[in-house]
């Protein structure tokens, strides 16, 4: 069949309507990438990550390491708590849980992934910091962290578990298997590179979240390294939201844009990792 | 709680060896299953001698394949009777998983699992016995199954590759690794290539000379070609039993001369 000259012209039009659509939803972001890159990366000095914080200027000069090293405490704490819970929850699901149940539970976790970070900041602020008395600490902020990567990781760890073929579990429990051995030995080996995957975007969340650990874990300058769990510590993420306020402080404003460079890499290597599993398990 | 109530079987399955039927390693009656509200199986009574090739016959959706899943336990709130080498399958001893090794279920759709060939060989054995597998184990059930020669020089390479004709015998080799005391396949040969059909029978044939085989198919010339006892189902019942010489010149029921004629019927 010969397709009239109408429709190619037609065909030409869509498709540069398409592109010029989708321009700005790429221009965007990419144009604050680099307006961050050529900001930040000028402000970036060696001895940030390598010297000592100074107490001087409420820490808005000297090193950043303190907040580098509070962020991911942050983001590992948080990692620690959610993962084997989310395993436990999407396990229960599996094999546990009436059909009813697994809507339920389906519905619920679509429900908590919608609801705004800093609600869960609020209740952490309410129960863990002040009516558990932990204070502004790692641990209030890596549980408010967990929870908010929670229903994220549950999801993952559930459809990661229903693309197993069930011929495949059907075989094993028919060979005498019981429910722990199946998980152990056919659903994890097979389940493992999404499980992978998801949490390392549960990472890349937990480092991008700012509100909820803003008065709940972290503090402006003066802390190192934690002593504690119980002890605050500083972030990344809300150390370039102090610094912003400065906005009349040539020197703040600096050093919030190298610590935006630093952020951005800390998420971007995750982000990246995460998909880079996704080819190998797409390709294997 | 498990382990109170599996030694509590092990008692009673230990002090009423039920019925002794002799020569029978199967006997079930009265079995009736409803999944979702619906019956599927309704009032199943059969038996499978010590060895011998059993076909299960009948049209599509006449619960062959619930019946082989009630059989290995997959299915396990059927109503009935079911009495495996003269013990209640209740009281198994050891539970419901080691009755289990004892069904050995094959399953339509080859599922194997993505690791070696001698992975999976070993797969349901336990973790001592896949460390160190009883010598001559391997060799043995894969020949049982007639993939040994095509396999056995890559014995460490990936399932996966393996065709489906393939695949399927290696499940036979996997569930006789536990040595089962019966063999319970569903539609074995169903989409596979003439010479894996081929294989696939006359490995059965043989199996069948040490253990009882229940082989569902609804494949008439198949049934033919391996004979033995003729279970024919429709509709959630057993219909007709007869040894095939009988069930394909003489059979006794209209519904079977229809399936011999149409291979399909209409019971309900
Ligand atoms: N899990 C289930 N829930 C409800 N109905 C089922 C289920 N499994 C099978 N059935 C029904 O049971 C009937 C028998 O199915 P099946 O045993 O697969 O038949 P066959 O193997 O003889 O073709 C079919 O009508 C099917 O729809
Ligand atoms: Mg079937």
């Amino acid at each position: 069949m010969k397709l009239s000259p109408f429709f190619h012209v037609n065909n030409r039009i869509a498709k540069t309507v398409t592109v010029l659509l989708a321009i700005p939803a790429l221009l965007l972001p990419a144009a604050c990438l680099l307006y961050i890159l050529f900001k930040g990366i000028p402000a970036l000095h060696w001895d940030m990550l390598a010297g000592t914080a100074s107490a001087v200027s409420f820490g808005a000069i000297g090193s950043l390491w303190p907040q580098v090293a509070g962020s991911l405490l942050l983001m590992l704490g948080a990692c620690m708590i959610a993962a084997p819970v989310a395993l436990g929850i999407a396990l229960f699901h599996a094999l546990c849980a009436s059909a009813r149940q697994q809507r339920m539970l389906l519905s619920l976790l679509h429900l908590l992934q919608g609801i705004p970070p800093i609600v869960y900041g609020l209740c952490g602020l309410i129960v863990l910091v002040h009516m558990l008395h932990w204070g502004i600490c790692l641990l209030t902020g890596a549980i408010i962290l967990a929870v908010i990567i929670l229903p994220m990781l549950v999801l993952n760890t559930v459809h990661a578990i229903d693309r197993i073929p069930l011929e495949r579990t059907e075989a094993a429990r028919a060979l005498g298997m019981r429910d722990g051995q199946i998980v152990r030995r056919v659903w994890l080996p097979a389940a493992w590179p999404s499980l992978l995957t998801g949490l390392l975007l549960g990472m890349a969340r937990a480092l991008s979240e700012t509100a909820p650990i803003l008065f709940t874990a972290t503090v402006f300058s003066g802390i190192n390294w934690p002593d504690s769990l119980f002890s605050p510590v500083t972030s990344l993420q809300t150390h370039i939201f102090y610094l912003a306020q400065e906005g009349a402080n040539a020197q703040a404003v600096n050093i919030a844009w190298a610590s935006a460079v630093i952020l951005v890499a800390l998420v971007t290597t995750f982000s990246i990792s995460a998909s880079a599993l996704r080819k190998i398990r797409v390709g294997g | 709680m498990n382990t109170k109530r599996k030694t509590s079987d092990m008692l009673v399955a230990t002090a009423q060896p039920a019925t002794t039927t002799d020569g029978v390693s199967l006997q079930v009656s009265g079995l009736k299953l409803s999944l979702g509200g619906k019956n599927i199986l309704r009032d199943i009574s059969f038996s499978l001698r010590e060895h011998g090739i059993n076909i299960l016959i009948g049209p599509s959706g006449a619960g062959k394949s619930t019946l082989l899943r009630c059989l290995n336990q997959l299915h396990a709130d059927w109503q009935g009777e079911m009495l495996i080498m003269n013990h209640h399958a209740r009281q198994w001893p050891g539970g419901t998983d080691a009755l289990r090794h004892q069904m050995g279920l094959i399953a339509q759709k080859p599922a194997v699992f993505p690791c070696s060939i001698e992975k999976n060989v070993t797969f349901g054995l336990s973790s001592r016995e896949r460390k160190h597998p009883p010598a001559g184990l391997i060799e043995r059930v894969l020949r049982q199954a007639v993939l040994w020669d095509e396999v056995k020089d890559r014995l460490h390479e990936s399932a996966a590759i393996l065709s489906i004709g393939q695949q399927q015998r290696l499940c036979i080799a996997r569930a006789l690794a536990l040595s089962p005391s019966m063999l319970l396949l569903d539609e074995p040969t169903a989409s596979l290539d003439p010479r894996s059909k081929q294989l696939i029978e006359a490995s059965l044939s043989q199996l069948a000379e040490t253990m009882p085989l229940l082989c569902v198919t609804h494949d008439i010339e198949q049934a033919q070609r391996l004979g033995g006892q003729i279970i024919f189902m429709c509709d959630g019942r057993i219909i007709e039993i007869a040894s095939a010489d009988t069930f394909f010149t003489r059979p006794e029921r209209l519904e079977a001369r229809e399936f011999l004629r149409w291979s399909t019927c209409d019971c309900s």
